[in-house]
């Protein structure tokens, strides 16, 4: 018995190490890349460790005037985001208590109608969306990024909230009704406050899934008067230097790595919610 | 009694109320998912029939089913199909394989296991362009890892350009694809596999049933219901993605790795043919909608013929 639990260790082991390594590999070439200089990065020496660590690609690539332009797409990455995610929770927050709560008539209808949305294909509405901006001249902005957005993440974000309001004990919103609170109270001072894992997780969402939008910035900022992160990045890919194109990736990929990782939680919660039903 | 028909009076009017403040709560959404959604759907749906001027931005004339004539007689068109359809199926196996398999290794107790569970999540944050370059430097030909390691242990003599070969170009980008699409569903394995009663797992093991009975007869059926969802669901998201296509090889070469979505992008936003691309998003569209609805059809079938189960 004893020497089974041995072997079973062993296997634990052996395929934890496997996994983190297939896992977790890409990404530390990555680093490697952009923190050796170009030279070393070309020679055919094989290396797993740097031997010589210099920061001057990320220097080089947050310049202003370089060719991914990275700083104005950050800039431009971290507005919208913010921008999509507030939006996202503002509409959100009262549509998913209605679904939850509320007597809404053809509830499930809608419920189901919002989800398959989101599983169908993002070109089929992107073409039309880009004739409406370029007739509106609306192509370039901001806003024309927010909108689509906001409506690509806002299905999702309704399920999550959805499934968190779900759960609240329904006891203290009846007491609240029964002590004469109005709806909008009743959101405001108990629903809100109540929910708040629950939006946090949908504000993560909705960040983390505009700032790795790609093809809707491609197509609808198609004259480069505004850039994102990810357009940046993909610039830069057309530039051959190597050790620039990785520290690039490496800033693109900042953002997001620390929220998931300091809000890992939350989002395992959403996966937990998702799968009890 | 005119008391009781006062209340109930009051109780409707309630009622209604409610409804209407319902649906007022969820109307802004509605409204603006519905623009983005509903009314450019319509208008690919009539434009796919239809030449389109992309200078004057309006219908230049009906051509009836001519769009979809010329694609299915294109080449191109067909083996873009059926590639999307083998990406599909390659990325959504190997994913579920694998997920599968790491949930049941992080279900288990051993040291550093929350730092592993970290590390297996951090791919689903990396943006897909991100994860494009990455692959694409792991496989470039002057600096990639993959081919230093390779030379190193002697088993290629020479220094290859993976990406030249559209087959094995194809696979890696499936490999991206798959690479970022564990974390998610890894994570639904888990929370699927700790809601399992271990009672049953312990019967078996006092009944003498050894691991590899107990993985196929049953920790395999109690899962199916979590891994049917999500296999097909991958398989959607697989027919969606775009990104790493574009950034690694960009539909190349010689259209290799033209997937369907890949496709209508060039007819749209490279060649302008808009009228053509609508048609192609449609049949797109209606191979998802296949894939998303198999489910509910084969219930309706089982029940057809085994009755209610």
């Amino acid at each position: 018995m004893k020497k089974n639990l041995i072997i079973k260790n062993f296997f634990i082991y052996f395929f934890a190490i496997f996994v983190f390594f297939i896992m977790f590999f890409p990404l530390y070439g990555l680093i490697l890349t952009s923190i050796q200089p170009e030279n070393i990065i070309r020679s055919r020496n094989l290396s797993f460790f740097p031997t010589e660590i210099i920061f001057s690609h990320f220097a080089e690539v947050l310049k202003p005037n370089h060719i991914s332009n990275l700083y104005e797409g950050m800039k431009n990455s971290l507005i919208v985001s913010f921008f999509t995610s507030f939006l996202c929770l503002i509409l959100g927050f009262p549509a998913a208590y209605s679904l939850s709560r509320l007597n809404l008539p053809a509830k499930n209808l809608i419920l189901g109608a919002l989800i398959s949305i989101y599983f169908l294909p993002t070109i089929l509405f992107v073409i039309p969306l880009f004739v409406i901006l370029v007739s509106y001249q609306l192509d370039d902005t901001i806003l024309s990024l927010v909108i689509p957005y906001t409506a690509f993440t806002l299905p999702f974000i309704i399920w999550i909230l959805k499934s968190f309001i779900d759960k609240l004990p329904i006891e203290v919103e009846e007491a609240a009704k029964i002590d004469g609170c109005s709806i909008l109270q009743l959101l405001l001072y108990i629903i809100f406050p109540l929910l708040r894992p629950g939006l946090i997780a949908a504000f993560i969402f909705a960040f983390i899934l505009s700032w790795v939008e790609f093809l809707t910035p491609l197509i609808f900022t198609n004259n480069l008067k505004i850039s994102t992160v990810a357009l940046g990045l993909f610039r830069s890919t057309i530039d051959i230097k190597i050790g620039q194109q990785a520290a690039a990736a490496i800033i693109t990929l900042i953002p997001v790595t620390i929220l998931m990782i300091f809000f890992q939680q939350y989002i395992t919660r959403v996966v937990l919610s998702g799968s009890d039903k | 009694m005119i008391d009781l028909s006062n209340q109930s009076n009051n109780s409707h009017i309630k009622f209604s109320r409610e409804k209407i403040l319902a649906f007022s709560l969820i109307f802004p959404s509605l409204i603006l998912v519905f623009i983005t959604y509903l009314y450019p759907a319509i208008f690919t749906f009539v434009i796919s029939f239809a030449e389109y001027d992309i200078i004057r931005l309006k219908i230049k004339k009906f051509i009836q089913f001519k769009n979809f004539e010329f694609l299915i007689n294109n080449y191109f068109f067909t083996s873009s199909v059926l590639r999307t359809i083998y990406f599909g199926l390659l990325i959504c196996v190997c994913t579920t394989i694998f997920s599968f398999l790491i949930a049941i290794l992080l279900n288990e107790k051993f040291i550093g296991k929350a730092f592993l569970r970290v590390m297996i999540v951090l791919p689903w944050a990396v943006p897909s362009v991100v994860s494009g370059v990455l692959w694409g430097q792991m496989f470039h030909a002057d600096i990639g890892f993959l081919n230093a390691l390779l030379y190193k242990l002697g088993i290629i003599a020479e220094y290859k350009i993976w990406l030249a070969d559209p087959l094995i170009a194809l696979h890696v980008i499936a490999i991206a694809e798959i690479w970022k699409a564990i974390p998610f569903m890894t994570l639904f394995f888990l929370s699927g596999l700790q809601s399992l009663p271990s009672e049953t797992f312990e019967a078996a093991a006092v009944d003498g049933a050894n691991v590899f009975h107990r993985f196929f007869y049953i920790l395999f059926p109690l899962m199916l219901p979590i891994a049917i969802p999500l296999f097909l669901i991958q398989f959607v998201l697989a027919m969606k993605s775009f990104d790493t296509i574009f950034v690694l090889t960009r539909g190349g070469p010689g259209g290799g790795t033209t997937t369907l979505n890949y496709f209508i992008y060039q007819e749209a936003f490279e060649t302008f043919n808009l009228g053509r691309a609508s048609a192609a998003a449609y049949v797109l569209l209606v191979i998802t909608l296949a894939v998303v609805l198999i489910p509910s059809i084969s219930r309706y079938i089982m029940k057809f013929f085994w009755g209610n189960k």
